[in-house]
């Protein structure tokens, strides 16, 4: 299960993730990143509430940040914790997507 | 002497009273990936139990979840009933998993590694997931035991 906040804040569409995006959950993390990416020209994904994530959230995020790249967005992922971290870096997706330690604002 | 004995019995005591706390649990799941639900919190529990930390707590989940998606949704093992079995037990440094289902025939250490250097537009959504699998396991090994696939790995 997770639980995804939207907010507009200094022209970036920011997005609060929390829970857990697992296989069960990756359908609407990918939607709602998505969706993000389809009305705005920059996005942040914040993970810092984001417990764990599984190889079906990263191919959700995955999926949102070629959205991205195709439209011409800026698409950021912001925060994770150690762990969440850790599955991004051994996939090999920390070095093709934009992964910061804070928010862009 | 007897300060030797007495050693040689502390050590033992310590022995038997490590074995006494090895914990071990089993769990058994239906082919539904609304079964994760169930899967998370069997493994918080053990966790606590042990009690293990977070990151093992992670790992854990990370790992099953990701064998037994692969065999609900590519093992043929959607909508078959106890089609999984999962025994933790924690094993010296770390815990010792053992993982069974009853999909097709799969070798989870033999399927081709993902291309982790490809850029975002060549990304193949595949083999992800047994990559991590592969990668925070220790000692994985495969077996087919009649109609089930048996994956025995170790998590430090």
């Amino acid at each position: 299960m997770i639980q995804v906040n939207e907010e507009s804040r200094s022209g970036w569409c920011i997005l609060a993730v929390s829970g857990r995006a697992d296989a069960e959950a990756a359908e609407d993390l990918e939607n709602r990143l998505r969706g993000a990416v389809e009305r705005h020209s920059q996005v942040a994904a914040d993970f810092t509430a984001l417990d764990y994530i599984s190889s079906a959230g990263l191919r959700a995020v995955l999926q949102a940040a070629r959205a991205a790249e195709q439209r011409g967005v800026r698409f950021a992922v912001c925060s994770p914790n150690a762990g969440v971290r850790r599955v991004f870096d051994i996939s090999g997706l920390g070095q093709v997507l934009t992964i910061q330690g804070e928010l862009p604002c | 002497l007897a300060d030797r004995g007495h050693i040689g019995l502390k050590a033992c005591l310590a022995v038997w009273h490590n074995q006494a706390f090895l914990g071990a649990a089993e769990f058994r799941f239906n082919g539904e990936k609304s079964e994760l639900q169930r899967l998370a919190a069997s493994v918080e529990r053990f966790c606590r139990e042990q009690p293990l930390g977070e990151g093992a707590e992670f790992d854990l989940n990370l790992v099953l979840e990701e064998l037994f998606v692969n065999a609900v949704e590519h093992g043929g093992c959607k909508g078959m009933d106890d089609a999984v079995r999962i025994r933790m037990e924690t094993a010296a440094g770390g815990v010792r998993v053992t993982f069974e289902d009853r999909g097709a025939a799969f070798d989870p250490a033999g399927a081709p590694a993902p291309d982790l250097r490809a850029p975002l537009e060549e990304r193949q959504p595949g083999g992800l997931g047994l990559h991590l699998v592969r990668t925070l396991a220790r000692d994985l090994q495969y077996e087919r035991a009649g109609e089930w696939n048996r994956v025995t790995l170790v998590l430090r």
